[in-house]
């Protein structure tokens, strides 16, 4: 018994997609008009539905983990050089690592006995700071003496320019009016020059020079 | 809830690297469970699995996301497993797995063993029947079959027509009957052979 529309792809194609899971409505209904008339297309249904159950028995191995992310892909003998190269990598690691801490052990005793020198020479200049305790006080005591006779001379220094600027000013004091006396008296002889020549001009005149005589003695 | 596959393509071209671990961890099985099948070799499943993701990784920044990322996924798998099978060809090789499945078997008589033993060597002739059809039959069946993905992304998988997905799954399926007929394994009734 055969299909008489198993040319027809499109059937063909409804058929799959109804055995997956994957028809639309219509799909649905087309194939299952055609199969209420063709016998051989619902034994093939069946058929495939049985064989779809025996595919189901071939399982997948329980799964090792396997992508490592972000990764590369690793040979096998990559993996093998690597896992030697590792070997080798050890050995000399831990016969390095011995000398190390051999030299490790030798430096640090080295440094042990400079510390040990160093904390002696410390310890020395300390003692030695402490068996003159008075110098520091001297030194103060000197200081102050050297502060305080600085103090007098400075004080005597200004005593003695005050002395001399007050003797400079009383000289320029008599100075200046002596000068003024001289002034004064060329000015008088000159007013007697003109005492006859201009009477009440002359009047005015000794009127003005009195207040001039006034102002000069009052400054 | 998780970001969807194109959110974490998205955050991963832009710089966020640890989205793709997400994608890894999402689609890690499944691709090697596919090439697994299609190889028969554990190792060798593992292997373009590694080669797969590493190869998504790279051309990442192109990727365009006109198909799903699943069905680029799969296919950068299916074409590893193409060059593998192209290589055992040239160079034919027999795995240990494959001897271990088809070499004498020494089972103790435990309770439930003679079940076991018959659930197993039903495993094992699908496994033959399966492998025995044509490479293209084969990729068909086993992204329908074992990797539930539809007729869509399995044409987006392998590059090809949905029609042409649908013919090859039909044509692997009588295929694969009549095998398991001879084989002795009687699950379903027997299948015509379509016109070709």
């Amino acid at each position: 018994m055969e299909c008489e529309k198993v040319a027809d792809e499109a059937l063909q194609g409804d058929k799959l997609d109804v055995l997956y899971g994957e028809a639309d409505s219509a799909a649905r209904s087309r194939v299952g008009a055609h199969l209420e008339l063709c016998g051989a297309c619902r034994e093939e249904l069946q058929a495939l539905r049985g064989l779809r159950r025996d595919l189901g028995r071939w399982r997948l191995p329980l799964a090792r983990p396997s992508f490592t992310p972000r990764g590369f892909v690793v040979p096998h003998w990559l993996a093998a050089a690597a896992l030697v190269l590792l070997a080798m990598g050890a050995t000399l690691g831990v016969s390095g690592y011995l000398s190390l801490r051999r030299a490790l052990a030798s430096q640090e005793a080295r440094a042990s006995l400079l510390e040990q020198r160093q904390r002696e020479s410390l310890g020395a200049i300390e003692a030695s700071l402490t068996r003159t305790p008075g110098s520091a006080t001297a030194a103060q005591a000197l200081v102050a003496r050297f502060e305080a006779g600085l103090d007098e001379r400075l004080k005597f220094s200004e005593q003695q320019q005050a002395e001399r600027l007050d003797r400079h000013f009383a000289s320029w004091q008599e100075r200046a009016e002596v000068r003024r006396r001289v002034d004064m008296a060329q000015v008088a002889a000159s007013l007697s020059y003109l005492d006859g020549r201009h009477g009440e001009q002359l009047a005015r005149t000794n009127e003005l020079m009195g207040y001039v005589l006034q102002a000069s003695e009052k400054r | 809830m998780g970001r969807s596959d194109e959110e974490l393509v998205g955050a991963c071209q832009a710089g966020e690297a640890s989205a793709f671990d997400l994608l890894v961890g999402r689609w890690e099985d499944r691709i090697r469970g596919a090439a697994y099948r299609f190889l028969g070799s554990e190792d060798e499943a593992r292997d373009v699995a590694q080669e797969a993701f590493l190869k998504a990784y790279r051309g990442l920044s192109g990727f365009k996301q006109e198909a799903r990322f699943s069905s680029w996924l799969y296919q950068i798998a299916t074409n590893l497993c193409r060059d593998r099978l192209r290589r055992r060809k040239t160079r034919p090789q027999v795995s240990l797995e494959a001897l271990e499945e088809t070499g004498p078997v020494i089972v103790e008589m435990r309770p439930g063993a003679h079940e076991r033993l018959l659930e197993r060597d039903l495993a094992e002739a699908v496994r033959r029947a399966i492998h025995s059809l044509p490479e293209e039959q084969r990729e068909v069946v086993i992204l329908k079959e074992y990797q539930e993905l539809t007729f869509l992304e399995i044409a987006q998988a392998l590059d090809v027509p949905i029609s042409t997905v649908k013919t090859r799954l039909y044509r692997g399926l009588v295929q694969l009957r009549l095998r398991l007929e001879t084989e002795g394994v009687r699950g379903s009734a027997a299948l015509p052979v379509p016109a070709r």
